[in-house]
């Protein structure tokens, strides 16, 4: 009998099924690794297994008993414990409260002292014996945070424990410990769903995984019985050629020069030069730098220092306008947060940045704004009829699209700054957006993109940059790397010969 | 990530929540009208006249508060004293002239609350306790100014305000000048589509290379301007003045906003919509009246009323937060 | 020297440096006349923290949840109509009448916030104006006397000269609320609901119960606080929208509550209290004209507002950076002149 299961689980967002008709079940002592690429369903899953969001079709089942679970209190009740892949540490707490944060088993007047053990315990295992008990989370780096996250869970009296992508920022040490606890958990009968990008973990310590595509399950297989190359081919499902599009060389001369852009603690004395009608990505994960980089070029952070020059033209860092001012434009990874004004229209949306060419003594001309906006949408593929739409009402594609289509359209194709451009787009909208950034490119845009997707990166760079604590660890011409060298630079690169 | 949902608000996504909001506000709507128009009295015009009037005093400090909740700064609770100070400043100020003392008036009201936007859009400081802290200033300020003495006319011409221009108050046309040139500002200048940009998501606003400190100012600048003419009219009403004038605008404002249907965290409303949320609670306190409610229970009913609307609202919004 | 400096600065501490500041500041303009250190100034103080104390307190809970409860007046004047009324024989009953009521209304909203899915400022905005119309219907609109005048002697009765029954029941509350926050969990879910909502929701909190709870709790407090005052006035009447948010949100926020939630705690919110009676009580008693106050506050709050503002280290890490470029342009163009002279 499994220890939890689903089955049939469907979960729709809007008009997108994330999940078709899922179904698995996991036994007591099993390690599952749950895989597939970004947009195939994998969080949602686990977030129905945790209470966080309910199923629109389908029942998760606990000890063979189907029930519906309503909450994460709920699902503690049960024996099911999470590691989210955002974390969920509150800044304000000190590290020993959010360890022991919405754990029931704490009683109303607690004694502080066997908590202060249990938790000291727990921290050191993981390799934290130097992290003081009452630090506040708010000054602990992600990876920091990310091992105080596990610790949490690793305190919890449960069953199951789910990790969502828990290791992007740890290094091999600290990865090696927590596999070390996680065996641990298996030994005493415990089950781990692990949820991870990284095939080589698949192998080291999990039994069996399952391989979600597109919101399906494709199937679960022991992990002594497939290999890598099996395990790759069920993920992706189709060659990369069909995903990404032709490549031509339109290069055309250095547009971009970076020199010794520093932003401590996050990046340093990072160089860059991307010349004009390609595509430079910024491979790395979370906490490698690559984002803060391309924030800190779009003039968002305040503590960049650095040379930059567009096409000779000196640039000043730290100030949005003096970056648009040289045409380079920005889009957010963060693009419910940063990116779109959720609660205007799509319209509103794409001629954001065009007001001023379109105004006449700061009055609006709305009617030539319109047709803008329909010109706007007809280039990146959004359909009229959605301009009028609130734009929280339209799937992730289309909304990254917006995106896009707001900083096209000018006569003088400048510097397209891009971070994570495929985070959130299920996979048929994201052949729609590589086929715009090679449009883009074609027009004369100099396109630099900041990936944690190694398959993106290699489908889509005519240079790559690999990137890993803040540093430059090595650059490829399109052709010169593979997935192997690439994933191992940006996860544990070995020192340049 | 906003799209963490408890299974109890699946009810919400089930109905096509927009529609059923839009659905419930315009049934909402009929029932006061039929209510209101089958209020014997409801329309002579002795009633008119006093809804008129009753409307254009919170209607331009509503009208006000709208720019600041547009632009995702929640309220100001210092506006119903800068209705009190202008209005001070206007009555002093009449030996000038009545157009000169109206321009000081409003020029008065618009710097001092321009500079709490200043705050607000360049520090990023949190708008209510600015507001807090210039409603203190102010009345400081004032009670120095003053000396605890009642303010009168300093010279001739409040009686314009008092007047008609054919068959409506000049009152209710300073207010509907206000609504109108607030409109305007907010759908078709660059400005005002800049503050509604700001209010749906200061973040992106800033990533998308907008201004917010120059945005959040000029939307302060007009709510202190329209706060100021309601302080005229006031002013010219009652004849006289002292820092009690304006004593719970503040609050009448934001309930009239928020009737409206502007959303309270900014991004989405209108002049239009602050219109109708005055109207819709002038009326229902008239109504209430004039079917004999003893003034208690015109309260009670009032805030009821307010509540239900409010919450009808977001009935078809989602929330944000 | 320097580091000490910050540390009283320190979000932790500062309410205390500001009320112990705001002391020396008093003592310092009084010049040992006595009118300011005087029994009858701390005894005064003290009656003034009986109300808005309480008042603070339950709007700084609100606050701490990163929202902000608006009808903590509307509660104030409802508990204390409802217990003037019923409480003419049995005082405890009316006590307990009022602050039901209290509990009740912040129940309500609090309910109507996490099921609806609502922002407090519109669901509080509500409440304020219906339980103010409640206490215009109870009363009759006119203003109720409470006959029973030994409890209203009794509560302002000195007890060793600095406190009265009131606010020695205030600085009980202050405690229970203190001992409650440190003690058992409940303080520090509360701070991290505030802190962030949804990563405490993950990590298993019940955040509907925490907000429903602390708007139970301001609702039960400020009731307390109308309790207390109208039984001690001999009378309740429904005054208008009286501004006692005003001076309570600024006490909280002097006390070192975060308006964006998650910083905050009952002793400071005490201390913030004590800042704002002292300054009424201390500039009155030293025969300051009662403006000062104002000005003095709103000085305050403005500094307070500003210091706190998310953007001010951003602006001043740019403006040390354009410093610094600018001086390395300076030098760097002395020593191009230099080498080329």
């Amino acid at each position: 009998m499994s220890v939890l299961a689903v089955a049939g689980v469907t979960k729709r967002f809007g008009p997108n099924a994330v999940l078709k008709n899922v179904s698995l079940a996991l036994g007591a002592g099993e390690v599952r690794a749950i895989c597939g690429e970004n947009g195939a369903g994998k969080s949602t899953l686990v977030k129905i297994m945790t209470g966080l969001y309910a199923p629109d079709e389908g029942a998760v089942s606990v000890d063979g008993k189907a029930l519906t679970i309503e909450s994460p209190q709920h699902a503690q009740q049960l024996g099911i414990a999470l590691v989210a892949q955002e974390l969920s540490l509150p800044p304000a707490l000190s590290v020993l409260d959010n360890i022991w944060l919405g754990n029931r088993e704490v009683p109303l007047f607690h004694r502080r002292a066997a908590l202060r053990r249990r938790a000291r315990a727990t921290l050191d295992k993981l390799g934290l014996a130097d992290l003081a008990l009452d630090t506040p989370v708010s000054a602990l780096s992600i990876g920091r945070r990310q091992l105080v996250e596990i610790a949490r869970m690793l305190t919890r009296e449960a069953r199951v424990f789910i990790l969502d992508e828990p290791t992007a920022t740890l290094s091999d040490v600290e990865i090696e410990r927590i596999f070390a606890a996680l065996r641990t958990l298996k030994a005493e009968g415990k089950s781990v769903i692990y949820i991870t990008h990284r095939l080589g973990e698949v192998f080291d310590i999990c039994d069996t995984v399952s391989v979600l595509r597109n919101g399906e399950l494709i199937g679960t297989r022991p992990t002594s019985e497939i290999d890598r190359g099996t395990l790759m081919q069920m993920m992706l499902g189709r060659s990369m050629s069909e995903m990404y599009p032709r490549w031509e060389d339109k290069s055309d001369g250095a547009m971009l020069r970076v020199k010794r852009l520093r932003v401590p603690p996050l990046v340093h004395d990072f160089d860059l030069v991307a010349a004009r009608g390609t595509v430079t990505c910024l491979a790395g994960q979370i906490g490698s730098g690559a984002i803060t980089v391309l924030r800190a070029l779009a003039g968002l952070i305040a503590g960049a220092t650095g040379e930059v020059s567009v096409q000779g033209t000196p640039m000043r860092l730290r100030s949005v306008t003096k970056a648009q001012a040289v045409n380079v434009q920005f889009i957010s990874e963060d693009r419910a947060g940063e990116g779109l004004f959720l609660r205007l229209n799509a319209g509103q949306n794409l001629i954001a940045t065009k007001l001023r060419e379109h105004c006449r003594f700061g009055i609006l001309l709305r009617g030539k704004l319109r047709s803008v906006a329909a010109g706007l949408a007809a280039a990146v593929g959004v359909d009229r009829t959605r301009l009028r739409s609130p734009a929280d009402e339209l799937s992730g594609g289309n909304q990254q699209k917006l995106a896009f289509g707001r900083w096209i359209g000018s006569d003088r194709p400048g510097v397209l700054l891009m971070n994570e451009p495929t985070r959130g787009v299920d996979v048929g909208a994201r052949a729609e957006i590589y086929r715009l950034i090679r449009q883009f490119c074609d027009q004369g845009y100099c396109i630099v993109m900041a990936s944690s997707d190694i398959e993106e990166v290699l489908g889509m760079a005519d240079v790559v940059v690999s990137m890993y604590r803040g540093r430059q660890v090595a650059r490829y011409r399109r052709g010169e790397v593979d997935m192997q060298r690439l994933l191992a630079d940006i996860t544990h690169p070995v020192a340049a010969a | 990530m906003s799209e963490l949902a408890a299974p109890r608000r699946r009810v919400r996504r089930l109905f096509g929540a927009r529609q059923l909001g839009l659905i419930i506000r315009i049934v909402a709507g009929a029932a006061i009208a039929v209510f209101a128009l089958s209020t014997p009295g409801f329309l002579t015009p002795l009633s008119v006249n006093a809804l008129l009037t009753a409307i254009s005093f919170v209607g331009c400090v509503a009208v006000g508060m709208t720019f600041i909740t547009l632009t995702g700064n929640i309220m100001s609770l210092a506006l119903g004293a800068t209705v009190s100070a202008s209005a001070l400043i206007f009555l002093a100020s009449l030996s000038l002239g009545v157009a000169p003392a109206f321009l000081i008036a409003a020029l008065f009201g618009t710097v001092i609350t321009a500079a709490q936007g200043f705050l607000v859009g360049y520090f990023r400081a949190n708008p209510i306790l600015v507001s807090i802290a210039a409603l203190s200033l102010l009345l400081g300020a004032a009670a120095f100014a003053t000396g605890g003495h009642r303010i009168y006319p300093g010279g001739a011409g409040i009686e314009f305000f008092k007047g008609r221009m054919g068959a409506v108050p000049v009152n209710a046309m300073f207010f509907f000048a206000t609504v109108i040139v607030g409109q305007f500002v907010i759908s078709w200048t660059r400005m005002g589509r800049l503050m509604t940009m700001v209010g749906s998501n200061a973040r992106a606003a800033i990533a998308a290379g907008i201004d917010i400190t120059a945005t959040v100012t000029v939307a302060y600048a007009m709510a202190g301007a329209c706060a100021a003419i309601g302080g005229v009219l006031l002013a010219a009403r009652y004849g006289s003045g002292d820092m009690e004038l304006g004593a719970g605008y503040d609050y009448s404002a934001i309930a009239a906003v928020l009737v409206g249907g502007t959303g309270i965290s900014g991004g989405s409303g209108s002049a239009w919509r602050t219109l109708i949320g005055v109207i819709v609670i002038a009326v229902i306190e008239v109504v209430l009246l004039l079917r004999g409610f003893s003034e208690q229970l015109q309260y009670l009913i009032t805030g009821l009323i307010v509540l239900s609307v409010i919450m009808l609202h977001t009935l078809g919004e989602r929330r944000q937060g | 020297m320097k580091q000490s400096a910050l540390l009283l600065l320190a979000p932790a501490v500062r309410p205390f440096t500001i009320m112990i500041g705001t002391i020396v500041a008093l003592g310092l303009i009084d010049r040992g006349s006595g009118y300011f250190f005087s029994v009858g100034t701390i005894f005064s103080v003290m009656q003034l923290f009986a109300t808005l104390g309480l008042v603070a307190l339950g709007l700084g809970l609100s606050m701490l949840v990163r929202e902000f409860d608006l009808s903590v007046a509307g509660m104030m004047s409802l508990g204390g109509c409802i217990a003037v009324l019923t409480g003419g024989t049995s005082p405890w009953l009316g006590a307990c009448l009022g602050v039901g009521a209290g509990v009740i209304s912040g129940l309500l909203q609090g309910l109507i916030m996490t099921r609806l899915g609502l922002s407090s400022v519109g669901v509080t905005l509500g409440g304020l104006l219906t339980l103010q119309g409640l206490t215009y219907v109870l009363t009759g609109n006119q203003t109720i006397s409470y006959p029973n005048m030994a409890v209203a002697l009794g509560l302002n009765a000195p007890i060793a000269h600095l406190l009265s029954v009131r606010s020695a029941a205030a600085l009980a509350v202050f405690a229970v609320a203190t001992l409650v926050m440190t003690f058992t969990h409940v303080g520090r879910d509360i701070i991290a609901t505030g802190s962030d909502r949804r990563a405490s929701r993950i990590a298993g909190l019940n955040t509907d119960r925490i907000m429903i709870g602390v708007f139970a709790a301001s609702g039960a407090a400020s009731a307390l606080a109308g309790v207390l005052l109208s039984y001690s006035l001999g009378a309740a009447s429904p005054a208008g929208l009286s501004d006692v948010l005003a001076p309570a949100a600024a006490a909280a926020i002097v006390g070192g509550v975060s308006v964006v939630g998650g910083r905050g705690n009952a002793p400071g919110i005490a201390a913030g209290v004590l800042t704002l009676c002292i300054l009424r009580s201390g500039l009155s008693a030293i025969g300051v004209p009662p403006f000062v106050h104002d000005l003095v506050t709103g000085g305050i709050l403005l500094v307070i507002a500003v210091l706190d503002a998310p953007d001010l280290a951003r602006h001043i890490t740019a403006w040390r950076f354009a410093r610094a470029e600018r001086r390395a342009h300076t030098y760097s163009r002395e020593s191009r002149d230099a080498a080329a002279t």
